[in-house]
């Protein structure tokens, strides 16, 4: 196994559960690949690790590995594949050849980059390298940063910037609208970031590190609009522009490599077939490394197993029948997964106008990050108005996201059919505002509401994962979906518990005419 | 630079403290410097305020910190007197002599051999 990510490890899991011998290859002091660095609440169905922070899963594959008797080399670069699966590895200044009867490659992708001048300058750097230097190391990236790409991994990098204590300038994005899930950018958005799309970054400028960025908009042939450059103060800019799968060790030890656009834009991919087999018997690949279907950890976990099961039964380590129904249960979340308005299929595609239900799609989240007011209502969840404390769930696209619906202990919230619908509120069930489901939420779409409590106010519950954390009785200020100030705000509680998993929820009173606007507080003085 | 004066993040909503080795001295450019071991050269670099790790060969252009997972190699320097390290994989300890790379050299050998350039 070559690398020690959530792909490498969940097919040495499954290999090693099967009965075989497994060695993982690893190059970094640690195991877990790019796990470790991914601190939030994961979108899937529960079986599928949602609601767990990337980091645990991380931990929960590697005991699970050590469980299993799996061999993990760390510091172990993998420099190259050769005739009859030798595999040549640098371990501690030495080259050690090893010899495996399959070999699976996981060995994940790298960010890509667009070129513009003063690219290379210090400060100019991948919004993964952002993530690795705050959440594995506590050192911060920059002060105020420039976020370009608005796809899952840059509106995921851009909330923790603000988590770390970052000042985040703008998210831009050459496309006319937000790549990732609205309610990513949505998280970012209410704390008052703006979303600048149809723009990109033409320069960086300053004096042996970055200083100023320049930015410009774009039409929709992504030609500059001369005239409308503006200057930003910032000295950090991260580029979020995709990843794009690394195929070096795939080609040295054979393997067909061809360019596709299967992942949304032309890069080298390893041919494989469904079970993630390369054109050399007995080498696979898998993870990032493959790049097929959704991106993303769960996914690599997935075809970690599809691969490893495939080669436990050529092995005769498990028989067909168990190998078939193993990957048949793999291959349909894999489905289920990479369905809805952001699959693969669907990329690139023109900009659907209706969500899988018919319900209009949001033109204001896709452009600005947000969901304006006056398109709630076409989202029963977002508008129906109830007696007491409810849910309103802002979630109105079809991303592969359940767990609200398994979180309810009163079965309040619905997610009929496929994975990707949209959740709904059974009114008939009655909520008791435990705030279990807004805590849980990994896209932090849920809110609790209640108009009716206190005479002329109302009580808005929102998730909240900042410090410090305010207090009660604390004022502040409401703002709106966009950050907006909107009126004064008084915090009557903040709940906390191990089932909450570091997701707050705060509760202020508002003025009733506001309930439907505030979505996040600022706490007086200090910054949000 | 003293530790509790770097860009640092004391308490982080979701991580709490992080986890960290003793505080090491080393040195960047003959300068003292100050981090946590085991750290990435280049997180106690970043964390001081460094952005400047090398200068390229030809054009002599800045280069920092650009992947931080060992992929770029944009952060190389010479450490303990050998070049071309990549800093943000090499964990710090107690001692180290780090320094900008000019090309693949030192400074003062880079500017040794621009002087000998300049005599032909
Ligand atoms: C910087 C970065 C940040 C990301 N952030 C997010 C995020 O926040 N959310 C999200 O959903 N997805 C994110 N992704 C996507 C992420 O890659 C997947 O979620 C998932 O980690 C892929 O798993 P993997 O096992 O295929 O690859 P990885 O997790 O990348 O693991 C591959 C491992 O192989 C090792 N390796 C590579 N080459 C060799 C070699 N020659 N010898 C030995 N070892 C080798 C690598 O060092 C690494 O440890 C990010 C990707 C990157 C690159
Ligand atoms: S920053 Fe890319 S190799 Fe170190």
């Amino acid at each position: 196994m070559i690398g020690a990510g959530p792909a490498g490890l969940s097919a040495a899991v499954e290999a090693a559960e099967a009965g075989m011998r497994v060695a993982v290859f690893d190059e970094n002091a640690g195991p877990g690949g790019q796990l470790f660095k991914q601190i939030h609440k994961f979108f899937g169905s529960r079986d599928q690790n949602a609601m767990i922070r990337g980091f645990q899963i991380g931990r929960n594959l590697l005991a699970r590995a050590e469980a299993a008797g799996v061999e993990v080399f760390l510091n172990a670069p993998v420099m190259g594949i050769y005739k009859n699966h030798e595999v040549l590895v640098k371990i501690e200044d030495e080259s050690v050849h090893f010899k495996g009867d399959n070999i699976i490659i996981a060995a994940g992708a790298a960010e890509v980059m667009v070129p513009f001048c003063g690219w290379d300058l210090p400060g100019v750097m991948g919004a993964g390298a952002a993530q690795t230097l705050m959440n594995r190391h506590g050192v911060l990236p920059g002060r105020k940063v420039l976020l370009v790409g608005s796809g899952n991994v840059g509106l995921i990098v851009g909330l923790q910037l603000l988590q770390a204590g970052c000042e985040l300038v703008a998210v831009l994005d050459a496309a006319p609208r937000v790549g990732g899930y609205g309610v990513h950018a949505a998280k970012i958005a209410r704390t008052g970031v703006p979303f600048l799309t149809s723009t990109t970054i033409l320069e960086a400028k300053g004096d042996g590190k970055v200083e100023k960025a320049v930015i410009r908009k774009v039409d929709s042939r992504f030609q500059v609009i001369p005239g409308t450059e503006r200057e930003l103060d910032v000295d950090t800019i991260l580029m979020a522009v995709g990843l794009s799968p690394m195929t070096q060790l795939a080609s040295c030890a054979g393997c067909d490599v061809e360019y596709s656009d299967q992942t949304g834009r032309l890069s080298c991919i390893t041919v494989t077939d469904e079970f993630c087999e390369t054109t050399v018997a007995g080498i696979y690949c898998c993870g990032d490394f493959r790049m097929e279907t959704a991106e993303g950890a769960s996914s690599a976990i997935l075809q970690g197993q599809i691969a490893a099961s495939h080669i436990a039964e050529q092995a005769g380590y498990i028989t067909g029948e168990e190998c078939g129904a193993r990957i048949a249960k793999c291959q349909e979340t894999l489905r289920q997964m990479s369905g809805g308005m952001f699959s693969v299929k669907n990329k690139g595609r023109v900009d659907p106008t209706e969500t899988d239900e018919g319900y209009p799609i949001s033109r204001s989240l896709l452009e600005r990050g947000y969901i304006a007011e006056e398109e709630l209502q076409n989202y029963p969840a977002a508008s129906y108005e109830a007696e007491g404390v409810h849910p309103v769930i802002e979630c109105v696209q079809n991303i592969p996201c359940n767990p609200c619906r398994d979180m309810c202990a009163r079965k309040c919230i619905l997610v009929n059919g496929d994975i990707t619908n949209i959740p709904l509120v059974d009114q008939t069930k009655k909520c008791v505002g435990c705030g279990l489901c807004v805590a849980n939420c990994p896209g932090q779409s849920i809110f609790l509401i209640d108009k009716t409590s206190i005479p002329d106010y109302a009580a808005v519950s929102i998730p909240y994962e900042f410090l410090p954390l305010p207090e009660e009785g604390q004022k502040g200020t409401g703002l709106d979906r966009s950050g907006a100030p909107v009126c004064d705000a008084l915090v009557m509680s903040v709940k906390t518990s191990p089932a909450m998993d570091k997701t707050a929820v705060l509760t202020m009173k508002v003025p009733l005419k506001y309930a439907d606007s505030v979505r996040f507080f600022k706490a007086e003085g200090g910054a949000e | 630079m003293d530790i509790t004066k770097q860009r640092r993040i004391q308490e982080h909503p979701i991580l709490g403290s992080y986890e960290k080795g003793r505080v090491v001295h080393f040195t960047l450019d003959g300068k003292d410097m100050e981090g946590y071991e085991g750290e990435p050269i280049a997180a106690a670099l970043k964390a001081s305020g460094v952005m400047t790790h090398r200068y390229t060969a030809k054009h002599h252009k800045p280069r920092g910190v650009f992947c931080a997972i060992g992929r770029c190699t944009d952060c190389v320097m010479i450490v303990d007197g050998i070049p071309n390290t990549r800093t943000c994989i090499t964990p710090l300890k107690e001692g180290m002599a780090v320094q900008a790379q000019y090309g693949v050299q030192t400074k003062e050998e880079w500017e040794a051999s621009q002087e000998a350039k300049d005599g032909e």
